[in-house]
């Protein structure tokens, strides 16, 4: 007779399938992606040590400093947008019960769609010609824009864009905050004669903070590689003033193959996502409760 | 002091406006679709008109679209099913010993931009000759079904009480079997949910297919992306695609409603 295989080693064998997959799709491709930083590699030729060389390469590159900028600038400005508008849509939807369970459905939608069905609508609704956007804007007496067309409005109106896409999921993400706070906390701001404001903002909102920051992390993540809308609508352009650092890197890697160059990009791009990650989850454990 | 309606009121006011601005783009899109080409690009445009199936006539003869279609399944159910597969052993396994370290491995897929990945995956594909092959993208968007899989399946794994898999082990049920057939059918609505959330990401996935796929494989989100680049005239057909693809998703979100904010934050709520 066996002996019965101990249950250790056989729930390790259960995570062997995924634990192979990993190491060979992520890990071993994220170690090569870092050893090829250190290389002078473009396809074709053989690849050769160059040291930090990339790296310091990439501190006198203009186009990584204005990516870099490019990058933060629209960071702050959607995640601003996203978080301010998203808890606000929160507190709406918590307000008026009748609503909630209908808006939800319709809350989810914009960030189910793919990418590039946000990306095909937009262009169209924002064609500086004969796009409706502009048509409303002239309607309401205002001036037309030239939204992904203008180097100085394109990163305002991929913000837009994302935000469209976006507060709903910040939204439901502090509803979800909301529904959990125990009523207690309102009944004692309520018998102290506290005003509905100063109930929120003294209350609620300090209640609210890990929700919000969870949302915070989570849109960090996305927005801080910001890609695909960017590139399916303005490919970077106009003149490079929509290359973020994540296009950037995409085109060093796959229109020029530079592979070694694009690497370094990738790798300071992980490298700054990830403090991110780990700052906001310091200031998360700072206002759990 | 503002009474209690009024602010109800107000508030429901509100989110009427909320709800304008979310449903106005998608139902400009879809309506586009239905104009007749001329009036898709009229300025300034049109509200009423006569509705015509025209550009979905124009998209399917103009374009392989039922042939991308199938390329999209094929790639989001085989990728959705390698999720599966490696994903409910081993977030079984996570959630009985409560080790961690596996899936929050398999999370640095979420983390990392995809481009950083997507470099070595190619030359690791070019190297095997599978560059523009189904595998290709099926093994790279199962990198990110796969995190999902795990980590939506957790909780539902976790809520099984112990003492149930403990007496199976004292019963002489192996490890495999009690997954099998104690465990799995107990986390049945997580599997579902799991299912249709990992097909959700691999059908709207952007960035692997626009350099891994070729002519033969490409899948519904490459083939737009192509769409986009021939311009203004096809604006009724672009209209009509977009709408198309945009359907399974949008179905299948309204099938998970409540599961799916919770999928999407993969990661987060724990980490």
């Amino acid at each position: 007779m066996n002996a019965p295989a101990s249950p250790r080693g056989s729930l390790a064998a259960l995570t062997l399938p995924a634990v192979v997959f990993t190491v060979l799709m992520i890990a071993f491709p994220f170690a090569y992606t870092l050893w090829l930083s250190f290389q002078s590699y473009t396809l074709g030729s053989p690849e050769r040590f160059a040291g930090a060389g990339n790296y310091l390469a990439l501190l006198r590159d203009p186009l990584f400093a204005s990516g870099l900028r490019i990058t933060l600038l629209l960071y702050v400005l959607s995640l601003g947008l996203q978080l301010s508008l998203g808890t606000y849509i929160a507190v709406l939807l918590h307000a008026s019960k009748r609503f909630a369970g209908v808006l939800r459905s319709l809350l989810i939608s914009p960030f189910v769609l793919p990418p590039v069905v946000v990306g095909m609508m937009w262009l169209v609704i924002l064609d500086p010609a004969i796009g409706a956007a502009n048509w409303i804007l002239q309607g309401a007496g205002l001036p037309r824009s030239d939204w992904l067309a203008s180097p100085r409005w394109v990163i305002p109106t991929v913000a837009l864009i994302d935000s469209w896409q976006w507060t709903p999921f910040v939204a439901l993400i502090v509803l979800g905050g909301l529904q959990s706070l125990p009523p207690s906390v309102y009944e004692a701001a309520q018998i102290d004669g506290a005003s509905r404001l100063r109930t929120f903002w003294r209350v609620t909102f300090p209640l609210l903070l890990p929700s919000i920051v969870t949302a915070a992390v989570l849109r960090s993540v996305d927005l801080l590689r910001f890609f695909d809308i960017i590139y399916i609508t303005t490919q970077g352009g106009p003149n490079d003033s929509s290359t973020t650092l994540n296009i950037y890197g995409f085109r060093e890697g796959f229109e020029f193959f530079n592979l070694g160059y694009a690497s370094a990009i990738m790798i300071t791009l992980s490298t700054i996502v990830l403090g991110a990650v780990l700052a906001m989850s310091y200031a998360r454990r700072r206002v759990q409760w | 002091m503002v009474s209690e309606t009024a602010l109800r009121r107000l508030a429901g006011l509100q989110l009427g406006l909320v709800s304008l601005l979310i449903l106005a783009p998608v139902a400009w899109m879809v309506l586009s679709s239905f104009k007749p080409s001329a009036e898709v690009t009229a300025y300034p445009p049109t509200l009423w008109f006569t509705p015509t199936l025209d550009n979905y006539r124009q998209l399917f003869s103009s374009t392989p679209f039922a042939r991308y279609t199938l390329n999209s399944l094929i790639v989001a159910t085989g990728s959705t099913l390698i999720g599966i597969g490696f994903g409910v052993p081993a977030a079984f396994a996570v959630s009985w010993r409560r080790v961690m370290w596996p899936a929050l491995v398999t999370l640095a897929a979420r983390m990392a931009p995809g481009t950083l990945y997507l470099l070595p995956w190619y030359l690791m594909f070019r190297w095997l000759g599978l560059v523009g092959s189904y595998w290709a993208l099926i093994l790279t968007h199962a990198a990110i079904t796969l995190p999902i899989v795990i980590w939506v399946l957790l909780p539902f794994f976790d809520a099984v009480p112990h003492s149930v898999l403990e007496s199976a082990q004292v019963d002489g049920c192996s490890v495999a079997r009690t997954l099998w057939r104690i465990a799995l059918p107990l986390v049945v609505p997580g599997l579902v949910v799991s299912a249709i959330l990992a097909f959700i990401f691999s059908w709207n996935y952007f960035l692997f297919a626009l350099v891994l796929c070729d002519s033969d494989t490409k899948t519904l989100i490459a083939a737009s992306f192509n769409f986009i680049g021939e311009g203004a005239t096809y604006w009724g057909a672009l209209m009509a695609a977009a709408t198309l693809i945009a359907l399974p998703p949008l179905v299948l979100a309204f099938v998970v409603q409540r599961r799916l904010v919770s999928g999407l934050a993969v990661g987060a709520v724990k980490g």
